[in-house]
């Protein structure tokens, strides 16, 4: 049941009331928060070339002509897509092994491995890119270099500027994701459906072959295509890793095209791929909403507690654990090899010999620089502004999207979720145009509208959710003991979704801090954040500045996140 | 105290559905301090009509009065929002908050309602409220660790607290187990008469609605088809639909010879005299209903009169308490309940006999209407 008035006109009730208030000022900052930058993004794609966005009247097809007849489009939407599938494919079926591992069997260490995957969704890819590059460049990577001493020959181990190097490491960047999504997944499963295969006579291996894994196929199917999305999007590894490689995918040809390092930004022509970007998330988008049911969107994560029967994995033991170790190996690597780096002034090959040599001095150096300083300043009201601005419009709107069933809730739904088939780097163009001349621009609160925006979908969606699993029932009890809508959301509703609501914030606030994309496309002299802050000095070159920041930055996200993501494994351990 | 009038309300259809009519001209006048009960099958309208009157749901149109004040009239464009109506209300789930005490739950609506009151004031309310449900010695227990029982005392004493103007009552006692329903039905209607408040009760089970009611409106679509004391209603339906809701019935198809209090049915076991439905002319096709307990058997001999008949046992069935007892009369099966301490056999044969005020004749079945055209 409705418990409010949102009806087509010519009703009798007083329309100025506090629900209709807050709706109408949903509907107006999420319209500009979403609509503003895709009406201005298309309507530069259309602009005549050598005009400013804004500025003329005239509407032109020539980007769109260029961007048709050039050979290099194709190769640029082939090489987008050959990427996120083969990323996407290796990242699943990683996620999907060491997923069932925690979820499914009785491997030891299942409570470690559950928050070490959540708390890695906090690790910058891009940190995690420096980490790889210093591992494996041609030049002096130490995986390398130990190669060459060890076997005593010339040459690389594995080429890092190559296509599937890039490949590879965004596909390990995008696991802990997929594991988090496919876990849920696998812990969601009703296992009477496998009972009852093995009381008809079923062997295990029979059961996983015959029952479960037909059960999880339309779910990783989905998790398959939000994944694929997602690599399509992504920007911060195709930047450091792919450019290199001579591998341009359409995220970083958007970047080239508004911000060249010569030459005017071209940015009519960066909006036709912006739109060509778009047309190809928003498909991606609707295969994966057609893939997964309204339904799933809003599913119900809690409430039965399932308990399903684990594996015993007896001597496939080593096995699973040794999998489960080489990931987590794996994913260390680039990190330790950052550490070491921090710890030396210059760049020292890591040895027992040079331990000796490890000093603090660089972190010293880079707390001292006023830059740093500014940085983190910025830093934290960005992801402390971004996350909480997310999460309260996130709250309000997952109230009205499912607390009504009007054509305004689902005006409001569709409106918020758009962000997710909108790139990010997408956006980003578009509110460069939208506010270039403007005095936002080249303040930290252009950064922070950017996320607010990028972040919204996730936002609601998990507001969504936790807000569809309350009963109507306890908030209509408030209003009828006499509390005002607003007394109620605030005494009744929020203390009840409180556990969801800081989940998102953590969430949007360590992807927040994690992003590349605006903070790098709207820098300024005075706006520059922690991830802007490292690709400067990564720029400069200061490679052990570079590395002390980003261990700085990765510790300062694992601080405030790990011990949530402890306490929530915790709680599912304890069900 | 309570009026309605020409309630309407049509929720929009949705994701293929049609539109449904959940409310068609619903009237009815509730008498100060009544314990008055909407009674229904599931999606008859009695969960819509009581929103409506909570103010958490908007009649499309209708009107709605509270004593002296319009709360509801889409003439007079006045919709009181539901904070601000004065009410109790206790939620088919209770809604009893998890994140707070028994205490806080049920100091809610003094100190977060529209008319709030100081610190020891709410202290003596809450403690009077939860003696009243005996639950005095649980103030300061968490919600969650209440059991179901204990969670509806909260509930009833939550409703109660801030002196309400009426007590709505949405299926309280359907999530309860069955012992414990039976226990709390004759207490909430001694709490509820002892408070003196009027009580609007919200049910599908015509056993809950008997036993506590003073009126009871029986609906069904989004219309009333009858309202009545329970005893009118379940010994005088006006519809087939009644009969059935109230209880067990034996539907004799037949034909209307003459109608009104001394109206007579041709059925396929002979004439029966009885009392008619209004709307019935002679010559109607027409239904008799006949409770299994209104029959009896007449004496091995003694004269047939008006409204006997003879029937053969087809089969017994004892329940203990009663004998369901399957007869055939004229071609028609008959439904008895008979006492256990007779015998009978299958096959033999009884002389029946059913007095004429207990012979309802309405109405045959229109076809059931739920859904209409946008």
């Amino acid at each position: 049941m409705t418990a409010i008035d949102l009806q087509p006109a010519g009703r009798p009730t007083s329309r100025v009331n506090q629900q209709n208030v807050t709706l109408v000022a949903l509907l107006v900052i999420v319209g500009v928060l979403v609509l503003g930058p895709v009406f201005i993004l298309i309507r530069t794609s259309f602009a005549p070339a050598g005009t400013m966005p804004l500025e003329t009247w005239q509407f032109s097809l020539e980007h769109y002509r260029e961007l048709l007849t050039s050979p290099t489009t194709w190769k640029l939407v082939r090489n987008t897509l050959v990427y996120a599938l083969c990323s996407m494919g290796i990242g699943v079926a990683i996620a999907t092994g060491i997923a069932w591992c925690t979820e499914r069997t009785d491997m030891p260490g299942r409570f470690v491995v559950r928050v070490l995957m959540f708390s890695w969704m906090a690790v910058p890819a891009l940190v995690v890119g420096f980490g790889w590059i210093l591992l494996i460049n041609p030049g002096n990577g130490a995986l390398n270099v130990l190669y060459r001493e060890l076997l005593g020959v010339r040459g690389i181990l594995f080429p890092l500027y190559s296509f599937w190097a890039l490949t590879i490491i965004t596909a390990f960047a995008v696991v802990p994701t997929a594991y988090v999504m496919i876990s849920g997944l696998l812990r969601n499963m009703d296992p009477q459906l496998e009972q009852a295969a093995r009381v008809h006579g079923g062997g295990g291996w029979t059961v996983i072959r015959r029952v479960t894994l037909p059960l999880i196929v339309p779910g990783l199917f989905s998790i398959g295509i939000y994944m694929f999305m997602a690599v399509v999007q992504t920007f911060d590894l195709p930047l450091i890793i792919g450019l290199t490689a001579r591998f341009p995918v359409l995220s970083t040809r958007v970047f080239l095209l508004s911000s060249p390092d010569n030459g005017l930004p071209n940015y009519g022509f960066a909006a036709a791929f912006g739109v060509l970007l778009l047309v190809i998330a928003s498909g991606l988008m609707w295969a994966y909403l057609r893939a997964t049911s309204a339904g799933e969107r809003f599913r119900v994560v809690t409430g039965k507690a399932f308990r399903p029967r684990r594996i015993k994995l007896g001597t496939w033991m080593p096995v699973a654990l040794g999998f489960v170790a080489l990931y987590c190996l794996v994913m260390a690597l680039p990190l330790l090899m950052l550490l070491w780096v921090s710890l030396n002034t210059a760049f020292v090959m890591p040895s027992l010999e040079a331990v000796s040599g490890l000093t603090l001095e660089v972190y010293s150096r880079v707390i001292a620089n006023p830059v740093t300083m500014r940085a983190a300043t910025n830093t934290i009201v960005l992801v402390v502004s971004s996350a909480t601005a997310v999460m309260v419009v996130s709250t309000l709107v997952g109230w009205f999207t499912t607390r009504s069933d009007s054509r305004i809730g689902k005006a409001l739904d569709a409106l918020s979720f758009a962000p997710m088939a909108i790139p990010p780097i997408v956006l980003v163009l578009a509110i460069v145009l939208i506010y270039l001349r403007t005095p936002v621009y080249g303040t930290i609160w252009v950064i922070v509208i950017a996320h607010s925006t990028i972040f919204l979908a996730f936002g609601v969606r998990t507001m969504s959710s936790a807000l569809i699993q309350l009963h109507t029932e306890l908030q209509d009890a408030a209003l009828v003991s006499g509390a005002s809508w607003l007394t109620s959301l605030r005494t009744i509703t929020l203390p009840l979704v409180w556990p969801q609501f800081v989940n998102g914030w953590l969430w949007v606030f360590a992807h927040s801090a994690r992003d590349l994309t605006a903070p790098l496309m709207l820098l300024s002299t005075t706006n520059v954040v922690a991830a802007s802050a490292l690709w400067n000095m990564w720029q400069f070159p200061d490679l052990p500045g570079t590395a002390a920041l980003s261990i700085m930055l990765m510790l300062a996200l694992l601080v405030i996140v790990v011990p949530f993501q402890i306490y929530t494994a915790r709680r599912l351990e304890a069900h | 105290m309570l009026e309605l009038d020409s309630l309407e309300k049509t929720f929009p259809g949705s994701h293929g559905r049609q539109a449904t009519r959940a409310l068609d001209g619903v009237s009815f006048t509730v008498e100060e301090g009544a314990f008055f009960t909407l009674l229904g099958p599931s999606g008859c309208g009695k969960t819509t009509t009581l929103q409506c009157i909570a103010g958490l749901e908007v009649p499309d149109s209708g009107t709605i009065r509270m004593g002296e004040t319009t709360v509801f009239s889409d003439r007079d464009r006045i919709m009181v929002p539901a904070n601000k109506r004065r009410l109790g209300m206790v939620f088919q789930s209770y809604a009893i908050w998890p994140h707070m005490t028994v205490f806080e739950n049920v100091a809610f609506p003094l100190q977060r309602g529209s008319q709030r009151t100081s610190g020891a004031n709410v202290r003596k309310e809450v403690a009077a409220a939860l003696e009243m449900v005996e639950l005095g010695h649980l103030a300061d227990r968490p919600a969650p660790m209440l059991s179901g029982g204990q969670q509806q005392r909260v509930a009833l004493a939550r409703a109660l607290v801030h002196h309400p103007r009426i007590l709505l009552l949405d299926e309280p006692l359907s999530n309860l187990d069955a012992r414990l329903r039976d226990s709390m039905r004759t207490e909430i209607r001694n709490l509820v008469k002892s408070v003196g408040i009027t009580t609007i009760f919200v049910t599908h089970d015509q056993v809950e609605a008997v036993g506590m009611s003073d009126q009871i409106v029986l609906m069904r679509d989004g219309a009333i088809v009858q309202q009545g004391a329970p005893r009118d209603i379940y010994l005088r339906p006006n519809s087939v639909f009644t009969a059935d809701f109230m209880g067990r019935s034996n539907l004799v198809p037949g034909r209307l010879l003459a109608a009104g209090p001394e109206a007579r049915i041709e059925t396929p076991f002979g004439t029966l005299l009885g009392n008619s439905a209004p709307g019935l002319t002679p010559g109607d096709p027409a239904v008799a209903v006949i409770r299994p307990q209104a029959v009896e058997i007449l004496a091995k001999g003694q004269p047939p009169t008006d409204n006997s008949f003879s029937a053969r046992v087809v089969s017994l069935n004892f329940l203990g308490n009663v004998v369901e007892t399957e007869v055939e009369a004229g071609g028609q099966s008959l439904l008895l309940m008979l006492s256990p301490y007779v015998q009978h056999g299958v096959g033999d044969e009884l002389l029946l006999y059913v007095p004429a005020e207990r012979c309802m004749i309405v109405p045959p079945e229109a076809p059931a209407r739920t859904t209409v055209a946008p």
